[in-house]
Protein backbone atom coordinates (compact mmCIF):
# COMPACT_ATOMS: atom_id res chain seq x y z
CA UNK A 1 0.00 0.00 0.00
CA UNK A 2 2.81 2.33 1.01
CA UNK A 3 4.57 1.69 -2.31
CA UNK A 4 1.44 2.47 -4.30
CA UNK A 5 0.70 5.73 -2.52
CA UNK A 6 4.33 6.66 -2.87
CA UNK A 7 4.13 6.01 -6.61
CA UNK A 8 0.97 8.13 -6.83
CA UNK A 9 2.67 10.92 -4.91
CA UNK A 10 5.63 10.72 -7.29
CA UNK A 11 3.38 10.95 -10.36
CA UNK A 12 1.47 13.88 -8.88
CA UNK A 13 4.80 15.48 -8.00
CA UNK A 14 6.10 15.03 -11.56
CA UNK A 15 2.91 16.41 -13.14
CA UNK A 16 2.86 19.38 -10.78
CA UNK A 17 6.59 19.82 -11.47
CA UNK A 18 5.97 20.03 -15.22
CA UNK A 19 2.74 21.94 -14.68
CA UNK A 20 4.37 25.17 -13.52
CA UNK A 21 6.70 25.73 -16.50
CA UNK A 22 3.94 24.59 -18.88
CA UNK A 23 1.48 27.07 -17.35
CA UNK A 24 4.08 29.83 -17.64
CA UNK A 25 4.69 28.96 -21.30
CA UNK A 26 0.95 28.93 -22.01
CA UNK A 27 0.53 32.32 -20.33
CA UNK A 28 3.34 33.72 -22.48
CA UNK A 29 1.68 32.39 -25.65
CA UNK A 30 -1.67 33.94 -24.66
CA UNK A 31 0.00 37.25 -23.92
CA UNK A 32 1.70 37.08 -27.30
CA UNK A 33 -1.52 36.12 -29.14
CA UNK A 34 -3.62 38.92 -27.61
CA UNK A 35 -0.93 41.46 -26.73
CA UNK A 36 0.95 41.71 -30.04
CA UNK A 37 -2.01 43.10 -32.05
CA UNK A 38 -2.91 45.49 -29.20
CA UNK A 39 0.67 46.77 -29.16
CA UNK A 40 0.44 47.28 -32.91
CA UNK A 41 3.35 44.97 -33.83
CA UNK A 42 3.09 44.12 -37.54
CA UNK A 43 2.45 40.45 -38.38
CA UNK A 44 5.56 40.18 -40.55
CA UNK A 45 7.69 41.22 -37.56
CA UNK A 46 6.05 39.01 -34.96
CA UNK A 47 3.51 36.57 -36.38
CA UNK A 48 0.82 35.27 -34.02
CA UNK A 49 1.31 31.88 -32.37
CA UNK A 50 -1.78 30.56 -34.19
CA UNK A 51 -0.30 31.63 -37.55
CA UNK A 52 3.01 29.95 -36.68
CA UNK A 53 1.19 26.76 -35.69
CA UNK A 54 -0.77 26.81 -38.93
CA UNK A 55 2.37 27.35 -41.02
CA UNK A 56 4.07 24.55 -39.09
CA UNK A 57 1.22 22.18 -39.89
CA UNK A 58 1.26 23.16 -43.59
CA UNK A 59 4.99 22.67 -43.91
CA UNK A 60 5.22 19.63 -41.65
CA UNK A 61 6.78 17.38 -44.31
CA UNK A 62 9.35 20.04 -45.24
CA UNK A 63 10.15 20.60 -41.56
CA UNK A 64 10.75 16.89 -41.05
CA UNK A 65 12.99 16.67 -44.13
CA UNK A 66 14.89 19.75 -42.93
CA UNK A 67 15.34 18.28 -39.45
CA UNK A 68 16.55 15.02 -40.95
CA UNK A 69 19.24 16.82 -42.95
CA UNK A 70 20.32 19.12 -40.09
CA UNK A 71 20.08 16.31 -37.55
CA UNK A 72 22.28 14.04 -39.65
CA UNK A 73 25.12 16.54 -40.05
CA UNK A 74 24.82 17.55 -36.37
CA UNK A 75 24.98 13.99 -35.07
CA UNK A 76 27.77 12.98 -37.46
CA UNK A 77 29.77 16.08 -36.52
CA UNK A 78 29.19 15.45 -32.81
CA UNK A 79 30.16 11.77 -33.10
CA UNK A 80 33.36 12.65 -34.93
CA UNK A 81 34.12 15.30 -32.29
CA UNK A 82 33.58 12.73 -29.53
CA UNK A 83 35.93 10.21 -31.11
CA UNK A 84 38.57 12.75 -32.13
CA UNK A 85 38.38 14.71 -28.86
CA UNK A 86 38.91 11.60 -26.72
CA UNK A 87 41.71 10.32 -28.99
CA UNK A 88 43.47 13.69 -28.91
CA UNK A 89 43.20 13.78 -25.12
CA UNK A 90 44.71 10.27 -24.94
CA UNK A 91 47.61 11.28 -27.18
CA UNK A 92 48.30 14.34 -25.05
CA UNK A 93 48.17 12.29 -21.82
CA UNK A 94 50.23 9.29 -22.95
CA UNK A 95 52.82 11.00 -25.20
CA UNK A 96 54.36 13.85 -23.18
CA UNK A 97 56.52 14.86 -26.16
CA UNK A 98 53.44 15.50 -28.28
CA UNK A 99 51.81 17.38 -25.43
CA UNK A 100 54.29 20.24 -25.68
CA UNK A 101 53.84 20.19 -29.46
CA UNK A 102 50.06 19.90 -29.67
CA UNK A 103 48.83 22.09 -26.83
CA UNK A 104 50.06 25.49 -28.16
CA UNK A 105 48.86 24.57 -31.67
CA UNK A 106 45.43 23.70 -30.35
CA UNK A 107 45.26 26.88 -28.29
CA UNK A 108 46.11 28.94 -31.38
CA UNK A 109 43.62 27.01 -33.48
CA UNK A 110 40.90 27.49 -30.90
CA UNK A 111 41.31 31.25 -31.06
CA UNK A 112 40.20 31.24 -34.72
CA UNK A 113 36.44 31.86 -34.86
CA UNK A 114 35.41 28.67 -36.66
CA UNK A 115 32.30 30.22 -38.16
CA UNK A 116 34.43 32.83 -39.89
CA UNK A 117 36.25 30.15 -41.86
CA UNK A 118 33.02 28.46 -42.95
CA UNK A 119 33.10 30.04 -46.45
CA UNK A 120 36.53 28.49 -46.89
CA UNK A 121 35.09 25.04 -46.21
CA UNK A 122 32.54 25.62 -48.97
CA UNK A 123 35.40 26.36 -51.38
CA UNK A 124 37.29 23.27 -50.23
CA UNK A 125 34.50 20.78 -49.76
CA UNK A 126 31.63 22.15 -51.82
CA UNK A 127 28.01 22.77 -50.96
CA UNK A 128 27.28 19.19 -49.92
CA UNK A 129 27.03 17.57 -46.53
CA UNK A 130 30.83 17.54 -45.95
CA UNK A 131 31.32 21.22 -45.21
CA UNK A 132 28.40 21.15 -42.73
CA UNK A 133 29.72 18.10 -40.90
CA UNK A 134 33.16 19.69 -40.73
CA UNK A 135 31.78 22.87 -39.20
CA UNK A 136 29.66 20.95 -36.67
CA UNK A 137 32.70 18.82 -35.83
CA UNK A 138 35.04 21.77 -35.31
CA UNK A 139 32.61 23.62 -33.05
CA UNK A 140 31.95 20.52 -30.93
CA UNK A 141 35.56 19.36 -30.76
CA UNK A 142 36.97 21.70 -28.14
CA UNK A 143 34.56 21.16 -25.29
CA UNK A 144 34.91 17.40 -25.78
CA UNK A 145 38.71 17.55 -25.94
CA UNK A 146 39.11 19.81 -22.90
CA UNK A 147 36.75 17.77 -20.73
CA UNK A 148 38.22 14.45 -21.88
CA UNK A 149 41.67 15.78 -21.02
CA UNK A 150 40.55 16.65 -17.49
CA UNK A 151 38.57 13.45 -16.97
CA UNK A 152 41.21 11.08 -18.32
CA UNK A 153 44.20 12.99 -17.03
CA UNK A 154 43.41 14.33 -13.61
CA UNK A 155 43.42 11.23 -11.44
CA UNK A 156 44.07 11.50 -7.71
CA UNK A 157 47.80 10.65 -7.33
CA UNK A 158 47.03 8.32 -4.41
CA UNK A 159 44.76 6.26 -6.68
CA UNK A 160 47.49 5.93 -9.30
CA UNK A 161 50.02 4.84 -6.63
CA UNK A 162 47.51 2.37 -5.24
CA UNK A 163 46.84 0.92 -8.70
CA UNK A 164 50.55 0.54 -9.46
CA UNK A 165 51.21 -1.20 -6.12
CA UNK A 166 48.24 -3.51 -6.78
CA UNK A 167 49.96 -4.58 -10.00
CA UNK A 168 47.86 -2.51 -12.41
CA UNK A 169 49.00 -2.62 -16.04
CA UNK A 170 48.64 0.57 -18.13
CA UNK A 171 45.64 -1.04 -19.85
CA UNK A 172 43.86 -1.89 -16.59
CA UNK A 173 44.63 1.57 -15.20
CA UNK A 174 43.11 3.05 -18.34
CA UNK A 175 39.98 0.89 -18.30
CA UNK A 176 39.24 0.84 -14.56
CA UNK A 177 40.50 4.27 -13.54
CA UNK A 178 40.95 6.84 -16.31
CA UNK A 179 37.98 5.92 -18.47
CA UNK A 180 35.58 5.61 -15.53
CA UNK A 181 36.81 8.91 -14.13
CA UNK A 182 36.21 10.58 -17.49
CA UNK A 183 32.58 9.48 -18.00
CA UNK A 184 30.90 12.37 -16.12
CA UNK A 185 33.25 14.90 -17.75
CA UNK A 186 32.39 13.58 -21.21
CA UNK A 187 28.62 13.53 -20.66
CA UNK A 188 28.90 17.12 -19.41
CA UNK A 189 30.88 18.01 -22.53
CA UNK A 190 28.23 16.46 -24.77
CA UNK A 191 25.56 18.70 -23.27
CA UNK A 192 27.60 21.73 -24.35
CA UNK A 193 28.90 20.27 -27.62
CA UNK A 194 25.53 19.17 -28.97
CA UNK A 195 24.03 22.67 -29.34
CA UNK A 196 27.38 23.87 -30.71
CA UNK A 197 27.38 21.16 -33.38
CA UNK A 198 23.85 22.27 -34.26
CA UNK A 199 25.09 25.85 -34.70
CA UNK A 200 27.79 24.51 -37.02
CA UNK A 201 25.26 22.63 -39.16
CA UNK A 202 22.86 25.58 -39.43
CA UNK A 203 25.59 28.10 -40.27
CA UNK A 204 26.80 25.63 -42.91
CA UNK A 205 23.29 25.56 -44.35
CA UNK A 206 23.09 29.37 -44.32
CA UNK A 207 26.23 29.56 -46.40
CA UNK A 208 25.21 27.14 -49.09
CA UNK A 209 23.19 24.14 -50.11
CA UNK A 210 19.48 23.59 -50.38
CA UNK A 211 18.73 21.32 -47.45
CA UNK A 212 18.13 21.53 -43.74
CA UNK A 213 16.50 23.82 -41.23
CA UNK A 214 19.06 26.56 -41.93
CA UNK A 215 18.00 26.55 -45.58
CA UNK A 216 14.33 26.63 -44.54
CA UNK A 217 14.96 29.69 -42.32
CA UNK A 218 16.75 31.46 -45.19
CA UNK A 219 13.91 30.63 -47.59
CA UNK A 220 11.38 32.06 -45.10
CA UNK A 221 13.45 35.22 -44.73
CA UNK A 222 13.73 35.59 -48.54
CA UNK A 223 9.93 35.47 -48.93
CA UNK A 224 9.31 37.55 -45.79
CA UNK A 225 7.48 34.44 -44.59
CA UNK A 226 8.09 35.15 -40.89
CA UNK A 227 5.69 32.40 -39.68
CA UNK A 228 7.83 29.87 -41.60
CA UNK A 229 11.00 31.18 -39.91
CA UNK A 230 9.35 30.82 -36.50
CA UNK A 231 8.00 27.36 -37.37
CA UNK A 232 11.53 26.26 -38.36
CA UNK A 233 12.86 27.68 -35.08
CA UNK A 234 10.23 25.67 -33.20
CA UNK A 235 11.33 22.48 -35.02
CA UNK A 236 14.97 22.99 -34.20
CA UNK A 237 14.18 23.82 -30.56
CA UNK A 238 12.22 20.60 -30.25
CA UNK A 239 15.16 18.72 -31.77
CA UNK A 240 17.66 20.28 -29.32
CA UNK A 241 15.41 19.54 -26.36
CA UNK A 242 15.12 15.90 -27.43
CA UNK A 243 18.88 15.62 -27.92
CA UNK A 244 19.74 17.13 -24.54
CA UNK A 245 17.05 14.94 -22.96
CA UNK A 246 18.62 11.83 -24.50
CA UNK A 247 22.03 12.81 -23.11
CA UNK A 248 20.47 13.39 -19.67
CA UNK A 249 18.76 9.98 -19.73
CA UNK A 250 22.05 8.33 -20.69
CA UNK A 251 23.81 10.25 -17.94
CA UNK A 252 21.31 9.19 -15.31
CA UNK A 253 21.69 5.55 -16.34
CA UNK A 254 25.51 5.59 -16.28
CA UNK A 255 26.11 7.89 -13.33
CA UNK A 256 23.81 6.44 -10.71
CA UNK A 257 26.65 6.78 -8.18
CA UNK A 258 26.85 10.55 -8.55
CA UNK A 259 25.55 12.38 -5.45
CA UNK A 260 23.75 14.91 -7.65
CA UNK A 261 21.85 12.09 -9.39
CA UNK A 262 20.15 10.99 -6.19
CA UNK A 263 16.49 11.64 -5.56
CA UNK A 264 15.72 12.54 -9.14
CA UNK B 1 62.79 -14.58 10.87
CA UNK B 2 64.78 -11.73 9.24
CA UNK B 3 63.31 -8.22 9.51
CA UNK B 4 60.53 -7.45 7.04
CA UNK B 5 62.01 -4.05 6.22
CA UNK B 6 65.59 -2.86 6.66
CA UNK B 7 66.28 0.83 6.25
CA UNK B 8 70.03 1.37 5.99
CA UNK B 9 71.59 4.85 5.86
CA UNK B 10 68.74 6.32 3.81
CA UNK B 11 68.77 10.02 2.84
CA UNK B 12 66.45 11.85 0.49
CA UNK B 13 66.81 15.33 -0.94
CA UNK B 14 64.44 17.23 -3.21
CA UNK B 15 66.64 19.77 -4.96
CA UNK B 16 68.39 21.71 -2.20
CA UNK B 17 65.94 20.54 0.48
CA UNK B 18 67.10 17.61 2.58
CA UNK B 19 63.94 15.77 3.59
CA UNK B 20 65.49 12.78 5.36
CA UNK B 21 69.04 12.30 6.62
CA UNK B 22 70.84 9.07 7.37
CA UNK B 23 67.90 6.99 8.59
CA UNK B 24 68.52 3.45 9.78
CA UNK B 25 66.11 1.09 11.49
CA UNK B 26 64.58 -2.36 11.13
CA UNK B 27 60.94 -3.34 11.03
CA UNK B 28 60.70 -6.86 12.51
CA UNK B 29 58.63 -9.48 10.72
CA UNK B 30 54.88 -9.29 11.59
CA UNK B 31 55.39 -6.29 13.86
CA UNK B 32 53.53 -3.00 13.99
CA UNK B 33 55.96 -0.10 13.80
CA UNK B 34 54.90 3.56 14.03
CA UNK B 35 56.87 6.57 12.89
CA UNK B 36 55.97 9.66 14.92
CA UNK B 37 57.17 13.16 14.25
CA UNK B 38 56.08 16.69 13.52
CA UNK B 39 54.60 17.66 10.14
CA UNK B 40 57.21 18.08 7.45
CA UNK B 41 59.73 15.58 8.84
CA UNK B 42 59.58 13.40 5.73
CA UNK B 43 57.49 10.57 7.17
CA UNK B 44 55.39 10.23 4.02
CA UNK B 45 58.51 10.38 1.86
CA UNK B 46 59.93 7.47 3.83
CA UNK B 47 56.78 5.38 3.26
CA UNK B 48 56.83 6.11 -0.45
CA UNK B 49 60.47 5.02 -0.59
CA UNK B 50 59.67 1.75 1.21
CA UNK B 51 56.91 1.12 -1.36
CA UNK B 52 59.39 1.80 -4.16
CA UNK B 53 57.35 4.72 -5.51
CA UNK B 54 60.38 7.02 -5.12
CA UNK B 55 64.06 6.14 -4.77
CA UNK B 56 66.38 7.25 -1.93
CA UNK B 57 69.15 9.72 -2.75
CA UNK B 58 71.55 7.63 -0.65
CA UNK B 59 71.37 4.37 1.26
CA UNK B 60 69.18 1.34 0.59
CA UNK B 61 65.89 -0.14 1.66
CA UNK B 62 65.38 -3.88 1.76
CA UNK B 63 61.92 -5.43 1.90
CA UNK B 64 61.78 -9.16 2.68
CA UNK B 65 65.40 -9.62 1.72
CA UNK B 66 65.26 -7.74 -1.58
CA UNK B 67 66.57 -4.25 -2.28
CA UNK B 68 63.73 -1.95 -3.35
CA UNK B 69 64.31 -0.50 -6.83
CA UNK B 70 60.80 -0.24 -8.29
CA UNK B 71 57.23 -0.16 -6.92
CA UNK B 72 56.71 -3.39 -4.94
CA UNK B 73 53.71 -5.19 -6.29
CA UNK B 74 51.32 -6.37 -3.60
CA UNK B 75 52.23 -3.93 -0.84
CA UNK B 76 49.08 -2.71 0.92
CA UNK B 77 48.72 1.06 1.15
CA UNK B 78 46.42 3.33 3.17
CA UNK B 79 46.57 7.08 2.61
CA UNK B 80 45.42 10.04 4.68
CA UNK B 81 42.52 10.46 2.26
CA UNK B 82 40.40 7.33 1.79
CA UNK B 83 41.18 7.43 -1.99
CA UNK B 84 37.99 5.53 -2.87
CA UNK B 85 36.49 5.39 -6.36
CA UNK B 86 33.21 7.33 -6.21
CA UNK B 87 31.63 5.17 -8.93
CA UNK B 88 32.19 1.90 -7.07
CA UNK B 89 30.24 0.50 -4.13
CA UNK B 90 32.05 -0.11 -0.83
CA UNK B 91 32.49 -3.77 -1.73
CA UNK B 92 33.61 -2.85 -5.26
CA UNK B 93 36.21 -0.49 -3.82
CA UNK B 94 37.65 -3.20 -1.58
CA UNK B 95 37.80 -5.61 -4.53
CA UNK B 96 39.47 -2.96 -6.71
CA UNK B 97 43.00 -4.05 -5.70
CA UNK B 98 42.22 -7.63 -6.77
CA UNK B 99 40.94 -6.48 -10.18
CA UNK B 100 43.90 -4.14 -10.66
CA UNK B 101 46.19 -7.09 -9.98
CA UNK B 102 44.40 -9.07 -12.69
CA UNK B 103 42.69 -11.40 -10.20
CA UNK B 104 39.08 -12.56 -10.33
CA UNK B 105 37.19 -10.38 -7.87
CA UNK B 106 34.61 -13.15 -7.32
CA UNK B 107 37.32 -15.26 -5.62
CA UNK B 108 37.95 -12.53 -3.05
CA UNK B 109 34.40 -11.54 -2.33
CA UNK B 110 34.09 -13.77 0.73
CA UNK B 111 37.27 -12.37 2.26
CA UNK B 112 36.10 -8.81 1.52
CA UNK B 113 32.80 -9.47 3.30
CA UNK B 114 34.61 -10.93 6.33
CA UNK B 115 36.83 -7.87 6.55
CA UNK B 116 33.84 -5.57 6.24
CA UNK B 117 32.12 -7.38 9.10
CA UNK B 118 35.25 -7.05 11.26
CA UNK B 119 35.45 -3.35 10.42
CA UNK B 120 31.79 -2.78 11.31
CA UNK B 121 30.80 -2.20 7.70
CA UNK B 122 28.37 -5.12 7.31
CA UNK B 123 25.22 -3.96 5.52
CA UNK B 124 27.02 -1.22 3.60
CA UNK B 125 28.38 -3.48 0.83
CA UNK B 126 26.37 -1.74 -1.88
CA UNK B 127 26.63 1.82 -0.54
CA UNK B 128 28.62 4.38 -2.51
CA UNK B 129 31.51 6.19 -0.77
CA UNK B 130 29.61 9.50 -0.57
CA UNK B 131 26.94 7.72 1.47
CA UNK B 132 29.49 6.73 4.16
CA UNK B 133 30.91 8.79 7.04
CA UNK B 134 34.60 9.75 6.99
CA UNK B 135 35.44 7.00 9.48
CA UNK B 136 33.59 4.38 7.43
CA UNK B 137 35.35 5.50 4.26
CA UNK B 138 38.72 5.12 5.95
CA UNK B 139 37.78 1.67 7.32
CA UNK B 140 36.85 0.71 3.75
CA UNK B 141 40.26 1.85 2.63
CA UNK B 142 41.93 -0.26 5.37
CA UNK B 143 39.88 -3.31 4.34
CA UNK B 144 41.02 -2.73 0.77
CA UNK B 145 44.66 -2.70 1.89
CA UNK B 146 44.16 -5.97 3.79
CA UNK B 147 42.12 -7.82 1.15
CA UNK B 148 44.95 -9.81 -0.39
CA UNK B 149 46.70 -10.45 2.98
CA UNK B 150 49.79 -8.49 1.93
CA UNK B 151 52.97 -9.28 3.87
CA UNK B 152 53.56 -5.52 4.28
CA UNK B 153 51.06 -2.69 4.75
CA UNK B 154 52.08 0.96 4.72
CA UNK B 155 49.77 3.50 6.37
CA UNK B 156 50.31 7.21 5.89
CA UNK B 157 48.44 9.09 8.65
CA UNK B 158 45.27 7.15 7.89
CA UNK B 159 43.27 8.82 10.67
CA UNK B 160 44.72 12.31 10.18
CA UNK B 161 41.51 13.73 8.72
CA UNK B 162 39.17 12.31 11.37
CA UNK B 163 37.84 13.88 14.58
CA UNK B 164 39.39 12.82 17.90
CA UNK B 165 36.54 10.55 19.03
CA UNK B 166 36.29 8.72 15.70
CA UNK B 167 40.05 8.53 15.60
CA UNK B 168 40.31 6.69 18.90
CA UNK B 169 37.65 4.16 17.85
CA UNK B 170 39.43 3.69 14.51
CA UNK B 171 42.59 2.78 16.41
CA UNK B 172 40.80 -0.11 18.12
CA UNK B 173 39.16 -1.15 14.82
CA UNK B 174 42.58 -1.23 13.17
CA UNK B 175 43.98 -3.33 16.01
CA UNK B 176 41.17 -5.88 15.47
CA UNK B 177 41.79 -6.02 11.72
CA UNK B 178 45.54 -6.26 12.17
CA UNK B 179 45.40 -9.05 14.74
CA UNK B 180 43.39 -11.06 12.20
CA UNK B 181 45.80 -10.52 9.29
CA UNK B 182 49.12 -10.12 11.09
CA UNK B 183 50.79 -8.33 8.22
CA UNK B 184 53.86 -6.28 9.00
CA UNK B 185 52.66 -2.67 9.32
CA UNK B 186 54.62 0.54 8.98
CA UNK B 187 52.37 3.28 10.30
CA UNK B 188 52.96 7.03 10.07
CA UNK B 189 51.15 9.29 12.54
CA UNK B 190 51.59 12.41 14.58
CA UNK B 191 49.35 11.18 17.37
CA UNK B 192 51.46 9.93 20.29
CA UNK B 193 48.71 7.95 22.00
CA UNK B 194 47.72 6.32 18.69
CA UNK B 195 51.34 5.25 18.09
CA UNK B 196 51.77 3.82 21.61
CA UNK B 197 48.38 2.09 21.56
CA UNK B 198 48.93 0.29 18.25
CA UNK B 199 52.66 -0.36 18.02
CA UNK B 200 55.34 -2.80 18.99
CA UNK B 201 57.96 -0.16 18.22
CA UNK B 202 57.66 3.63 17.96
CA UNK B 203 60.29 5.51 15.96
CA UNK B 204 60.44 9.20 16.94
CA UNK B 205 61.73 11.58 14.27
CA UNK B 206 63.10 15.12 14.27
CA UNK B 207 61.82 17.91 12.00
CA UNK B 208 63.41 18.63 8.64
CA UNK B 209 65.80 17.14 7.85
CA UNK B 210 64.16 14.07 9.36
CA UNK B 211 66.46 12.03 11.57
CA UNK B 212 65.76 9.39 14.19
CA UNK B 213 65.58 10.84 17.70
CA UNK B 214 64.45 7.81 19.67
CA UNK B 215 63.25 4.24 19.21
CA UNK B 216 60.79 3.11 21.89
CA UNK B 217 59.79 -0.54 22.31
CA UNK B 218 56.17 -0.83 23.45
CA UNK B 219 55.95 -4.02 25.46
CA UNK B 220 52.33 -3.82 26.52
CA UNK B 221 50.19 -6.98 26.40
CA UNK B 222 47.78 -7.45 23.50
CA UNK B 223 44.93 -7.11 22.77
CA UNK B 224 44.99 -3.60 24.18
CA UNK B 225 41.65 -2.26 25.29
CA UNK B 226 40.50 1.22 26.14
CA UNK B 227 41.43 0.74 29.83
CA UNK B 228 45.08 0.69 28.79
CA UNK B 229 44.86 4.38 27.85
CA UNK B 230 44.86 5.07 31.64
CA UNK B 231 47.46 2.43 32.53
CA UNK B 232 50.64 3.75 34.17
CA UNK B 233 52.93 1.88 31.74
CA UNK B 234 51.04 3.32 28.77
CA UNK B 235 51.34 6.83 30.20
CA UNK B 236 55.05 6.39 30.91
CA UNK B 237 55.73 5.22 27.34
CA UNK B 238 53.63 8.09 25.93
CA UNK B 239 55.63 10.52 28.06
CA UNK B 240 58.89 9.16 26.70
CA UNK B 241 57.69 9.57 23.10
CA UNK B 242 56.42 13.05 23.96
CA UNK B 243 59.81 14.01 25.42
CA UNK B 244 61.43 13.01 22.13
CA UNK B 245 59.05 15.25 20.21
CA UNK B 246 58.95 18.22 22.57
CA UNK B 247 62.72 18.53 22.69
CA UNK B 248 62.53 19.65 19.07
CA UNK B 249 62.34 23.08 17.46
CA UNK B 250 59.62 23.94 14.92
CA UNK B 251 60.09 22.45 11.48
CA UNK B 252 59.40 25.75 9.77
Amino acid sequence: MGGLSQLRRRIVHAVVGMGKPAAGFLALLLLWQWGAPLAGIPRYVLPLPTAIAARFAETFAVQLAGLAATGLTTILGLTLALVAGVLMALVVIYVPLLRTLIMPLLAAFNSIPKIAVAPLFVIWFGLGIESKILLAFLLALFPVFVNALTGLGEIEPDLLDLSILAGGTPWRIFMKLRLMNAVPYITDALKVAFPLALVGSIVGEFIGGNEGIGHLILAGQFDLDTPLVFAALASITAFTTLGIGAIAVFERAVLRWRPSQRGR
Amino acid sequence: MPPAVVIAGVSKSFGATVALEDLSFDVPHKSFVSIVGPSGCGKSTLLRMVAGLIVPSRGAITVRGETVRAPIRGVGMVFQSPALLPWRSTLGNILFVAEMGGLKSAHHRGRAEELMALAGLAGFEQSYPHELSGGMQQRTSICRAMLLKPPLILMDEPFGALDVITRERMGFALQTLWSESRSTVLFVTHSISEAVLLSDIVVVMTPRPGRIRDVVAIELPRPRESAILRDARFLALSARVRDGIEAQPWAD
